[in-house]
């Protein structure tokens, strides 16, 4: 575990803080559904120390995204997007999606050599499909299904399931494989601001909500069930959603408790 | 990513391609095929009327659109516990509000996107039951990606209609029922009428 050492630490740390922390956790929000959410408290604090990182991060975002043409900006993207293809590839064999992986490691072998390191996506082009897999997701697929919200500092929203498993893939990520010292620490950066720069459409509407820190929490968790369920979760139960409200109105909707 | 395309979402349902025309005449699939198609030819043939005239462009939103849709249903989802003991005209009034931030959204997604966006209906495939089903496409945004976008349908007397539209599994409903619900229940719902008519509150960036 040679070159991730540095890295993993700070994770590590991160996450004993976390852990901590959630030791002392607050009440959750009432007046929404029922979130799986107990260390709200803790992850709101979270929440607000990295949008205070933000004011430092955003910034930065927004002028990489205005002096980096839309070409180059994919191409950073298709690069860092590619490094993850071992990680996906790993748990694909994990989740017994065979198929699917054979499909990621002709991704990484097309993209890592005729893309040029990955800049060029030339799998989608050729029309091999892209898949997103990590270790949160197989533990999903194994039956931890149910993972409480957790705010990770600088990372954002995940689950303590996620969290971990976040640490887990980046043991074997290449990214610490192939980069070492202040190289990695650059590659780290770019990808964050990279990212950053990926949601800079969405700030406005964060801005105006209601309560967003409920508004990212609801986004997230969604999307990552969506992940889970390689894009075809069960359809919603609506249902629950007019329980009790109108049932009068609705005879039909009103299920047991 | 996820909210520009909850965005571009509603833009995309008009952009059919009209791939499966071997559907029953009333389902779903085949309602969200015929009307985004015949919002989309009209728009692509009249694109320089529609960009110096952006209210005759949501005239026909509205038109075409609207009969699809069971806003007053999304309104009371998304009201929710919020919404007990409201009147029905005070719901009707908060869907309708609702409604016309869409529109506005929809107008200016068509003008902007027309030309650039693609979208395939999918196949119905077997979720379909008496009173609920969902219709899945897949949208191929301007950078070659591709976005799923469901929509769900509830039978209503008056045939089937769309009360739900989820983007990556984010949905609609459920986001801002989250943000609506308690924000009615602290301000009360004339506060929130009041922030989306005056375009405060924002939906669907």
């Amino acid at each position: 575990m040679y070159p991730d050492l540095h890295k993993l630490r700070i994770i590590g740390c991160l996450v004993v803080i976390a852990l901590l922390l959630a030791g002392c956790a607050g009440t959750q929000s009432r007046n929404t559904d029922p979130v799986n959410d107990p260390w709200e408290g803790y992850n709101r604090k979270v929440f607000a120390f990295n949008e205070g990182m933000d004011k430092v991060v955003r910034p930065i975002a927004v002028g990489y995204d205005k002096i980096t043409p839309d070409p180059v900006q994919r191409g950073v993207g298709n690069f860092f997007r590619n490094l993850d293809a071992p990680v996906t590839y790993v748990n694909q064999v994990l989740q017994g999606k065979f198929k699917h992986s054979i499909s990621t490691l002709g991704r990484f072998l097309v993209n890592s050599t005729f893309g040029l390191l990955g800049f060029f996506d030339i799998a989608t082009q050729m029309g091999i499909p892209f898949y997103n897999e990590d270790l949160g997701q197989t533990m999903a697929n194994w039956g931890y299904d149910d993972s409480r919200y957790l705010m990770l500092p600088i990372f954002g929203p995940s689950t303590f399931r996620d969290g971990t498993g976040r640490l887990a893939d980046s043991f074997y990520s290449p990214v610490g494989r192939v980069f070492h010292g202040s190289n990695r620490w650059g590659l780290w950066i770019m990808r964050g601001i990279d990212r950053r720069a990926m949601y800079l459409e969405q700030d406005a509407e964060l801005n105006s909500a209601y309560d967003p820190y409920v508004l990212m929490r609801d986004v997230w968790m969604q999307n990552r069930q969506f992940q889970i369920y390689d894009g075809d979760p069960p359809m919603l139960d609506y249902d629950l959603y007019l329980e009790d409200d109108f049932e009068e109105e609705d005879p039909g909707t009103t299920g047991g408790q | 990513m996820k909210f520009r395309i909850l965005c571009l979402l509603a833009i995309a349902s008009l952009f059919s391609g009209s791939l499966y025309a071997q559907t029953e005449a009333d389902s779903p699939v085949f309602l969200v095929e015929s009307i985004t198609g015949k919002i989309f030819s009209d728009v692509t043939n009249n694109l320089e009327q529609y960009t110096e005239n952006p209210e005759a462009l949501k005239d026909l939103v509205r038109r075409d659109l609207m009969p699809l849709l069971d806003i007053n249903y999304s309104a009371r989802l998304i009201l929710g516990r919020a919404g007990r003991g409201l009147e029905k005209e005070k719901i009707e009034e908060f869907a309708t509000s609702m409604s016309n931030l869409l529109i506005d959204r929809y107008a200016k997604g068509l003008l902007q996107f027309s030309s650039k966006i693609k979208l395939q209906v999918l196949p119905q495939r077997g979720d379909l039951n008496e009173k609920l089903t969902r219709v899945k496409t897949r949208v191929t945004l301007p950078d070659g990606g591709e976005a799923p976008v469901d929509y769900a349908f509830r039978k209503t007397p008056d045939g089937w209609k769309a009360f739900d539209v989820v983007v990556e599994g984010i949905s609609y409903v459920t986001t801002y029922r989250n943000q609506i619900m308690p924000e009615v229940q602290a301000n009360g719902i004339d506060s929130v009428i009041e922030r989306l008519n005056t375009g405060q509150l924002q939906l669907a960036e």
